[in-house]
């Protein structure tokens, strides 16, 4: 399940969603900037498996590792939505 | 009531690293990265040296309890993933019957639900005995094949598949590991004949896959906390993770521990599964357990069985 907003450190998730928007960018294929708001699979064409690709490489830039076993993807449908689950659900390497 | 009096199971002593596999397969870095990080894959089996009966002769050859018993034996069903495996006139199946002095019985292979053929082979086998006149007549299914196409080794962005098999006695009225229920839901809607529906596959996927076990466990009179051990097909771990968090499910009872060891095993990963969940004590008498897989092909199927042990 999301983590609240409350359990989120902000500069964590910042630098989330600047990994995100970086990765995604490259991974669609989109030149035009990528807001927290969009819908991932709808707006953007991210696919399970690309999503997954978006993990492993946010990981790997952050020096994280998700608790992917807690996500429920169903309800992480934004950009914003996702970075606040990783944020939260998130320990280093 | 439909029984599993004995399984044996035939897992090859090569496993090739998921990394060797990249050249041959033309998977990327990065596709063999998340292999690894996320769907839990280490390693993968083969057999270069067994045909296609000589690794279903491999899997019945450990079941001891079919000796002495061959006369006894009335259906062998053959539960395969891949519709075409050899050329024609060659018949593994029909090859395997004759040198375990089976050639009396009456033996087909089903396919239908691709990686899910393994329970309907088991349900058909019962079903088989519950008609047959003769109280004590057997049933041999069997499962097992060769991942000999790189379409037969690689499921793109899922699972890697390797090589065993096993064999299973199936009475229709034996003492243990009594089958309770068995729900499948045929959905043809995701033939790719039809056009491109796998991003939809993959958004139903888990749902239709907690419907059937729901069920099944529902059928059997059981609530789901009533299930000791979940026997997974091994399809890979975020799956089965991610459809246990949508359950309300704890993952440390699915048996996940072959995903690595093994890879995805076509039909056999649930007899697999079972040996391993014997071999570490971790069924006892009286436990409920469910096995569920999902074979997509033509179509796609969900299976899930729950049993007594």
């Amino acid at each position: 399940m999301t983590a609240p907003d409350a359990q989120v450190d902000i500069a964590s998730r910042d630098r989330v969603v600047q990994a995100m928007t970086t990765v995604l960018k490259r991974l669609v294929e989109r030149q035009e900037p990528i807001t927290e708001d969009m819908h991932m699979a709808d707006e953007l064409g991210v696919s399970s498996s690309l999503g997954l690709e978006l993990l492993l490489e946010v990981e790997e830039q952050l020096g994280i590792q998700i608790d992917v076993e807690r996500m429920r993807p169903d309800e992480l449908l934004t950009v914003g939505q996702l970075a606040t689950f990783i944020a939260a659900n998130s320990r280093p390497w | 009531m439909t029984a599993l009096d004995a399984v044996s199971v035939y897992t090859p002593a090569f496993r090739v690293p998921i990394e060797d596999l990249a050249d041959p397969l033309g998977l990327t870095d990065i596709q063999v990265r998340l292999f690894r990080r996320f769907h839990g894959l280490d390693q993968v089996r083969f057999d270069p040296d067994r045909s296609p009966d000589g690794l279903l002769r491999a899997a019945a050859e450990g079941l001891a309890e079919l000796r002495g018993q061959e006369h006894r034996v009335r259906y062998v069903v053959h539960g395969r993933a891949m519709p075409v495996v050899v050329p024609y006139p060659v018949n593994p199946l029909h090859d395997v019957c004759r040198q375990l002095g089976l050639g009396h019985a009456l033996a087909f292979t089903v396919t239908q639900q691709s990686c899910a053929s393994g329970l309907l082979a088991v349900d058909l086998a019962g079903r088989l005995l519950a008609g047959d006149p003769d109280e004590d007549a057997l049933a041999l299914v069997l499962t097992g094949e060769k991942a000999f196409t790189r379409h037969a080794r690689l499921l793109p962005g899922t699972s890697l598949f390797g090589e065993g098999a096993s064999a299973c006695l199936v009475s229709a009225n034996g003492p243990r590991d009594r089958m309770l229920s068995f729900v499948c839901a045929q959905r043809g809607e995701f033939d790719g004949e039809f056009g491109d529906r796998e991003d939809d596959f993959q958004r139903q996927y888990r749902p239709s896959l907690a419907e059937v076990i729901n069920r099944a466990v529902a059928d059997a009179g059981l609530a789901l906390d009533d299930i000791r051990l979940v026997l997974p097909h091994n399809v890979n771990v975020v799956t089965w993770q991610r459809l246990c968090t949508l359950m309300d499910f704890p993952v440390r009872r699915v048996l996940l521990s072959n995903v690595p060891e093994n890879g995805h095993l076509f039909c056999t990963d649930a007899f697999a599964n079972y040996r391993t969940a014997r071999e570490r004590d971790l069924l006892r008498e009286g436990d409920h357990y469910l096995v569920a897989t999902v074979g997509a092909g033509a179509g796609a199927t969900f299976s899930a069985m729950v049993f007594q042990h």
